[in-house]
C-alpha cells in the first residue's frame, strides 16, 4: 500500500477471530492497516469457553436451519471450532499475502476478554462487529464487546468491507491526551481510506480560542478533508445528527462509556457503521 | 490447294475405285481432303468484336430442353443431373440458365434461429419475409441495449427502493420479532442464546455469563431440572421459529420477485409493445416476443448485475466481453439466411459439398477450457442459402466430399434441413448437443458431372433415380455447318469480351474453328469444349501482347497451338529421336516379308500423339492357331485380343473352306514394352500375317491403321490424325523418300484435320494418305501384287496374292497330313 506511514507507530495489528462472527471484512481491514503501518499482522482465534461449557451440559442442543435439534457435545463443538479456526487462518494468510504483510496466527481458548490479555497499548485490535446471521437478518449479540473493556490500545470494530463509502466521524469532547490519541487514530484511518474526517465537538470546544489551529496542528501530517461540526449536547439529538451524516466509521473515546462495554455497545448499536474506540 | 494426287505416290495405288465424295479407294487423297479449311472469306466480319455475342452454348438444345423442363415442373425428385464432358461449359451454362429463370421467381424468406426459452438445447426456427430477419435481429439487439439502461434505472428509482426496503423490513421485522421475543423471554429466565458454528444453542447464565458445568452440577437437582425444562421449552419455541424461517424466506423471495416482475413489466412494456407492432403480421414472431418478455421478467437480475466481473479478478478483454455477452446471447436472433438483398430466387454453387457445407454446422466457443455452443453458433449450409431456389453441385466432389452425398439425399428425401454435427449423424456423440428445429426444404438441385458417374449412380444407387429424375445430356461436339461456324465466331466474340481479351481478326477466328474440328478429330464436327477455347484464346492473346499487337491474328493463334503441343511433346520428340537413331527400329523404306508398320496413339496428359510400331508375323506348320504374343505375356488388352481373333476368323473364312489351316502363326508388336489395347492394329496384323503366308514382301514406306472384320472389311479407328502425323514425323527423321504414306480406313477420311506440314508434304507429293475399304485393297497397296478374286470354284488366279496364300496353306496341309500319316504308322508299329 502506498502513502506515508501512520504518524504514531503501531507495533502490531491484532485481529480477533471467533466462530460466531463475520471475519472476512475484519481480516481484510486489519491486513490493509498493517500494510499501511508497516506492522505485522497477528490473528487470534478465540475458542469461546462459553460454548464449551454449554456443550458439557447434558441437555445442550444445537438448532440449525437445515435439520432438527441435535445434541451439542464437546467433541462436536471442538470439531467445528477447529474447522472455523482453519478457515479463519486461510483467510488471514490470503489477506496477508494480498497486502504484503508478515503474519502470525494463534488459537486461544477462554473467555472473550481474556483472549486479548496479551495485547499492548501499541497494538491496534481489529474485530468483526457482527455475529453471523441466522435467517438472513437475525444476529445474536456480538461477543467481543467485553474485550473492548480490557484492550489497552485502540479497538476497531469492523462491520463493513474496506470499500464501503462514507466519511470518518469522530466525537471530540476535549483536548486531553486521550482525545489527541483518538484524533490521530481517526485521522490515520481517514487518510488510509482516502475519506473525509468530520470532527464533531461540543459548542464550548468548537468556540474555544485557537481550537481550529490546535486541530490543524494535530492533523498536519494527515492530508484529509477536514470538517468541523458542532454537535448537539442532548444525546438523542446527537445520535440523530450522527445518523444523518454519511458515516462510514465512528471514532469515540472510551470515556464516552466510562470504559464499560455494555454502555459502549448500547451506544454503538444505534449505528450500523464501523466503530473505533480509543482509550 | 492442289487437289491432284502426287505422282510419286499415286504410282503405288491400285487403280481408282469409287468411294466417298472426292476421293478414290487405294489412291492418294487429294490435299483438300486432308484438312477442311475454314475460309476466312466466308466469315462476314473483319474483327470478331463486330459480331453480336452468342447467347450461350452451341448445339446443346437437348440439354437446355431438359433443364427448362426441370425448372418448370414442380414435384419431389425433379432434380437434375447435367452430364457431359469436362470443359464443355456445363457449369456456366447451367448457372446462366438457372439465373435467368431465378430472376423471375419470388425471393424466398429469411430464416432465423432463436432461443427456445423452454429448452435451450432445441433452438426454434423463425421464418420471416425477405429482409425482415436482419431487422428483427437488429431490433432485438437494440432492445437488449435499451433494457440494460432502462431496467437498472427502474430498479434504482426511489419508488422501487422504497417498496423493496419495505419488503426487506417486513421480513427483517418478522424474524427479529420472533427471535427477539424468544431471546428476551430466555434472558428473563437467565438463559442466553449462543451462536454456535452451525446454528444456535441455549445456555443457562448467571450474572450474564454462561454457567460452567461444575457450577451447574453444584446446583440442587430440582434447580437443575427446572433449568433443563425451561431450556427445553425455549428450545422447542426456537425450533418452531427456525422451521418458519424457510417459509419466511420463500415468501420474501416471492415478494421480491413479484415486485421485480412488476417493475420489469412496467419498464419494458412500451419497448416490447413497439417491437410487437413491427411484427404484428407475423404470429410466429409475436409468440417469440411473448416468450422473450416472460424470460426477461424471470431473469431481470442479468440486466441489473454490473457489466464487469468482481474487482480484483483480472481478465483479458475478449474474455470479459464474452462473459458480458453470455448473459444476453439468448435474446439474439441468428439470421442464418438473409435474403434482404436477394432479387428473385437464389442460385448457389457450392464448390466444396461436404456434410457441413451442405446442411450447415454447429460452431463452438472455447470458454474456461470447455467448448460451448448455442443457437447463435448455428451456421447455414448451401442448402439453406439455396432454399427456395437452385443449388448447383459438382457430382464428383459431392461423392468424394465428407458425407456430402448421404446428407444431400437425406435432406431431399426428408424435405427439410436438419443441422447436425457429424458426431450426431454418425451417432458417435454421447454429450448433450443442440437439436435445432429443422427448416423445410424447397430447392432444385443440379448435379454437374461426367456421364460415367451418372450411369454408375443410376445402376448402383436406388435413391438416385427417385431424387434425380431429369438428365440433361450435354454434347461434346456439334455439326460443322456455315451456321454453326458463324455461331462459333460469335461465341469467340463473347468469350473475348467476357475475358477482356484482344479481338481476333477473321483469319484467327477461322484458325480457331479449324482447331475446334481437330480437337474432336472430325473435319465435319466442332468441339464444344469451352475450356480448350478459353485457354487457346488467352494464350493467343498473350502472344499478341508479346508482339505488341492490338488484334490477335492467325500467327498468334498458330503460335499458341504450336506452343501448346510443344509444351507437352518431350516424350514424343524423344521417341522420334530414337527412331531416327534406329534405337527404335521403324523401317520407312524397302520391303520386308511378314512385317508392317502399325500405328498407335499415346495419350500423355493433355497431349495425344501417334507412334509407329513394327508388327511382325511368323508362320509355321501347326494346328490353325494364331498366337498373339502380346496376350500371352499379358500385355494385350481385351480389345486387341478380340482383333486378333477376328483376323483368325477372316483367315479361316477365306482360306479354310477347302483345306485345313495347318499352320501356327505368331504376331507381335516389336519393341513394345507396355500394354497394347484397341483393335486399330488388327488390319496391320492381318497384313503382316498374309505377307508371311504369301512370302510376299510389304513396302515399309507405308504405315497402316484400321481394324478389320471377319469378312475383310476395313473399319474406322480413332486418332487417325495423330497416327498419320506420328508416321510422318518418323519419316522426317529417317528421311523422306517421296514414296511414303499412310493407309487408312476410307471411313476415316472425314476425320482428317492434319497438320499443315503434313498437308504441304502431300501437296508436294512427298507423302500420301491412301484410303482403303477392304483387306485386298490394302494388300495390293502394300505389296504391289494383285490380290486376286476367287472363281466359281473358289480358286484364285495364278500369281495373285490370295493364290500364293492358298498354295502355302495347301502345302502346310499336305505336310501336316504326311506327318499325320507318319505318326499314324509309327503308332501302329508294335
Amino acid at each position: 500500500m502506498n502513502g506515508p506511514p501512520m504518524a504514531r507507530p503501531i507495533e502490531r495489528v491484532v485481529v480477533r477471530l471467533d466462530a460466531a462472527s463475520e471475519s472476512r471484512a475484519a481480516i481484510d481491514t486489519a491486513a490493509r492497516l498493517a500494510a499501511r503501518a508497516k506492522a505485522p499482522l497477528h490473528g487470534i482465534f478465540v475458542e469461546d469457553e462459553d460454548l464449551l461449557h454449554l456443550a458439557s451440559l447434558p441437555f445442550a442442543r444445537q438448532i440449525t436451519l437445515g435439520a432438527d435439534a441435535e445434541p451439542l457435545t464437546t467433541e462436536h463443538v471442538e470439531l467445528h471450532l477447529r474447522v472455523a479456526a482453519e478457515r479463519a487462518r486461510r483467510e488471514l494468510v490470503a489477506a496477508a499475502k494480498r497486502h504484503g504483510v508478515t503474519f502470525s496466527f494463534e488459537i486461544v481458548r477462554g473467555a472473550s476478554e481474556s483472549a486479548l490479555a496479551g495485547a499492548s497499548e501499541r497494538d491496534l485490535v481489529v474485530a468483526g462487529g457482527l455475529a453471523r446471521p441466522i435467517a438472513g437478518h437475525f444476529r445474536v449479540e456480538c461477543r467481543c464487546w467485553s474485550a473492548i473493556e480490557v484492550t489497552p490500545g485502540p479497538f476497531l470494530l469492523v462491520r463493513h468491507g474496506w470499500s464501503a463509502s462514507g466519511d470518518v466521524v469522530m466525537l471530540l469532547r476535549d483536548r486531553t491526551p486521550a482525545s489527541v490519541r483518538l484524533l490521530e487514530a481517526a485521522a490515520q484511518i481517514a487518510e488510509a481510506r482516502d475519506s473525509g474526517l468530520t470532527v464533531m465537538c461540543p459548542p464550548a470546544l468548537a468556540g474555544a480560542a485557537g481550537f481550529e489551529k490546535w486541530l490543524a496542528d494535530r492533523l498536519a501530517d494527515h492530508p484529509v478533508r477536514l470538517q468541523i461540526e458542532v454537535g448537539p449536547a442532548e444525546p438523542d439529538a446527537l445520535h440523530r445528527r450522527i445518523g444523518e451524516l454519511d458515516c462510514r466509521l465512528l471514532a469515540v473515546g472510551v470515556g464516552l462509556a466510562e470504559g464499560r462495554g455494555d454502555r459502549l455497545r448500547e451506544f454503538a448499536e444505534r449505528f450500523a457503521c464501523d466503530i473505533l474506540v480509543v482509550r | 490447294m492442289n487437289d491432284q494426287p502426287a505422282s510419286g505416290v499415286a504410282e503405288a495405288g491400285v487403280g481408282p475405285q469409287p468411294a466417298g465424295p472426292g476421293f478414290a479407294l487405294g489412291q492418294a487423297l487429294p490435299p483438300a481432303l486432308l484438312y477442311r479449311r475454314c475460309d476466312p472469306a466466308e466469315l462476314p466480319f473483319a474483327l470478331c468484336s463486330e459480331l453480336e455475342e452468342a447467347p450461350g452454348l452451341i448445339g446443346q438444345e437437348r440439354a437446355v430442353e431438359a433443364l427448362n423442363f426441370a425448372v418448370r415442373i414442380r414435384g419431389k425428385g425433379y432434380n437434375v443431373y447435367a452430364l457431359g464432358a469436362s470443359g464443355s461449359g456445363r457449369h456456366s451454362m447451367v448457372e446462366d440458365l438457372l439465373r435467368r429463370k431465378a430472376e423471375r421467381e419470388p425471393t424466398p424468406p429469411d430464416w432465423c434461429y432463436v432461443n427456445n426459452f423452454d429448452d435451450a438445447q432445441q433452438p426454434r426456427r423463425l421464418q420471416l419475409p425477405p429482409g425482415r430477419g436482419a431487422a428483427l435481429a437488429a431490433a432485438m439487439k437494440r432492445l437488449v441495449e435499451e433494457l440494460r439502461a432502462a431496467l437498472p434505472a427502474a430498479f434504482e428509482r426511489d419508488e422501487y427502493r422504497a417498496r423493496h426496503e419495505a419488503i426487506e423490513q417486513q421480513f427483517k421485522q418478522r424474524s427479529e420479532e420472533a427471535f427477539g421475543a424468544l431471546q428476551r423471554g430466555a434472558e428473563a429466565k437467565n438463559i442466553t442464546l449462543l451462536r454456535t458454528p452451525m446454528g444456535l444453542a441455549l445456555a443457562p447464565t448467571r450474572d450474564g455469563k454462561v454457567l460452567a458445568p461444575e457450577l451447574f452440577n453444584e446446583l440442587p437437582p430440582a434447580e437443575r431440572e427446572r433449568i433443563q425444562h425451561e431450556i427445553e421449552a425455549i428450545q422447542s419455541d426456537l425450533e418452531g421459529v427456525m422451521r418458519q424461517v424457510p417459509l419466511w424466506e420463500r415468501e420474501h423471495r416471492d415478494a421480491v420477485q413479484a415486485l421485480n416482475r412488476e417493475t420489469t413489466g412496467f419498464a419494458i412494456a412500451h419497448l416490447m409493445e413497439e417491437l410487437r407492432q413491427g411484427y404484428s403480421d407475423l404470429p410466429e414472431v409475436a409468440r417469440y416476443l411473448d416468450a422473450v418478455e416472460r424470460d426477461i421478467k424471470e431473469n431481470v437480475d442479468d440486466f441489473l448485475a454490473p457489466a464487469a466481473p468482481e474487482a480484483g479478478v483480472p481478465m483479458p478483454g475478449p474474455m470479459l466481453h464474452d462473459i458480458e455477452d453470455a448473459r444476453f446471447r439468448r435474446y439474439q436472433v441468428n439470421v442464418i439466411v438473409d435474403n434482404g438483398r436477394q432479387h428473385g430466387a437464389p442460385v448457389i454453387y457450392e464448390d466444396n459439398p461436404t456434410h457441413q457445407t451442405l446442411v450447415g454446422r454447429v460452431e463452438h466457443l472455447a470458454r474456461f477450457g470447455a467448448l460451448v455452443t448455442d443457437f447463435n453458433l448455428l451456421v447455414a449450409g448451401a442448402l439453406h442459402r439455396a432454399n427456395g431456389g437452385y443449388l448447383v453441385l459438382d457430382a464428383l466432389k459431392l461423392l468424394t466430399g465428407n458425407f456430402g452425398w448421404a446428407s444431400l439425399k437425406r435432406a431431399l428425401n426428408a424435405g427439410q434441413i436438419r443441422i447436425e454435427t457429424l458426431e450426431q449423424l454418425l451417432s458417435m456423440a454421447s454429450t448433450v448437443a443442440l437439436e435445432a428445429e429443422p427448416i423445410p426444404l424447397d430447392v432444385r438441385v443440379v448435379l454437374v458431372g461426367p456421364p460415367t458417374l451418372y450411369y454408375l449412380l443410376s445402376a448402383n444407387d436406388e435413391e438416385f433415380g427417385d431424387l434425380f429424375k431429369i438428365a440433361a445430356d450435354f454434347e461434346d461436339r456439334v455439326e460443322r455447318t456455315p451456321e454453326t461456324t458463324l455461331l462459333y465466331a460469335r461465341l469467340i466474340c463473347a468469350m473475348t469480351g467476357r475475358e477482356k481479351l484482344r479481338p481476333l481478326d477473321r483469319d484467327a477466328v477461322a484458325r480457331i474453328i479449324e482447331q475446334a474440328a481437330r480437337l474432336v478429330g472430325d473435319a465435319d464436327k466442332l468441339s464444344t469444349s469451352l475450356r480448350a477455347f478459353i485457354d487457346l484464346l488467352r494464350e493467343s492473346d498473350q502472344f499478341a501482347a508479346d508482339a505488341g499487337k492490338e488484334v490477335v491474328g492467325l500467327a498468334e493463334v498458330q503460335a499458341a497451338i504450336d506452343a501448346q503441343f510443344r509444351r507437352g511433346d518431350r516424350i514424343y520428340r524423344r521417341l522420334q529421336e530414337e527412331i531416327g537413331r534406329k534405337t527404335i527400329r521403324i523401317e520407312t523404306d524397302g520391303e520386308e516379308i511378314g512385317q508392317v508398320n502399325g500405328l498407335s496413339v499415346i495419350s500423355l496428359g493433355t497431349l495425344a500423339f501417334g507412334q509407329p510400331s513394327r508388327i511382325t508375323a511368323r508362320v509355321r506348320l501347326g494346328r490353325g492357331e494364331v498366337v498373339d504374343i502380346e496376350r500371352e505375356v499379358a500385355l494385350g488388352g481385351p480389345l486387341h485380343s478380340k482383333g486378333v481373333l477376328i483376323l483368325s476368323g477372316f483367315l479361316g473364312g477365306r482360306f479354310g473352306k477347302n483345306r485345313p489351316l495347318s499352320l501356327n502363326a505368331s504376331l507381335v508388336f516389336e519393341q513394345s514394352y507396355g500394354g497394347v489395347d484397341g483393335d486399330s492394329a488388327s488390319a496391320a496384323e492381318l497384313f503382316a500375317l498374309l505377307s508371311a503366308l504369301a512370302e510376299a514382301p510389304i513396302k515399309q514406306s507405308f504405315a497402316l491403321t484400321g481394324s478389320v472384320d471377319q469378312r475383310g472389311q476395313i473399319q474406322a479407328i480413332g486418332g487417325v490424325n495423330e497416327k498419320i502425323e506420328g508416321f510422318f514425323d518418323s519419316c522426317r527423321v529417317t528421311g523422306f523418300t517421296g514414296r511414303q504414306g499412310v493407309i487408312i480406313p476410307a471411313s476415316n477420311v472425314r476425320h482428317l484435320m492434319l497438320r499443315r506440314d503434313v498437308v504441304a508434304a502431300a501437296e508436294e507429293g512427298r507423302f500420301a494418305i491412301l484410303p482403303i475399304d477392304t483387306v485386298d485393297q490394302g494388300l495390293e497397296l502394300l505389296t504391289g501384287i494383285p490380290a486376286g478374286q476367287p472363281d466359281a470354284g473358289g480358286e484364285y488366279p495364278a500369281g495373285t496374292l490370295n493364290q500364293r496364300i492358298a498354295a502355302r496353306l495347301d502345302a502346310f496341309a499336305a505336310k501336316a497330313a504326311e506327318l499325320a500319316r507318319l505318326a499314324s504308322g509309327l503308332g501302329a508299329r508294335p
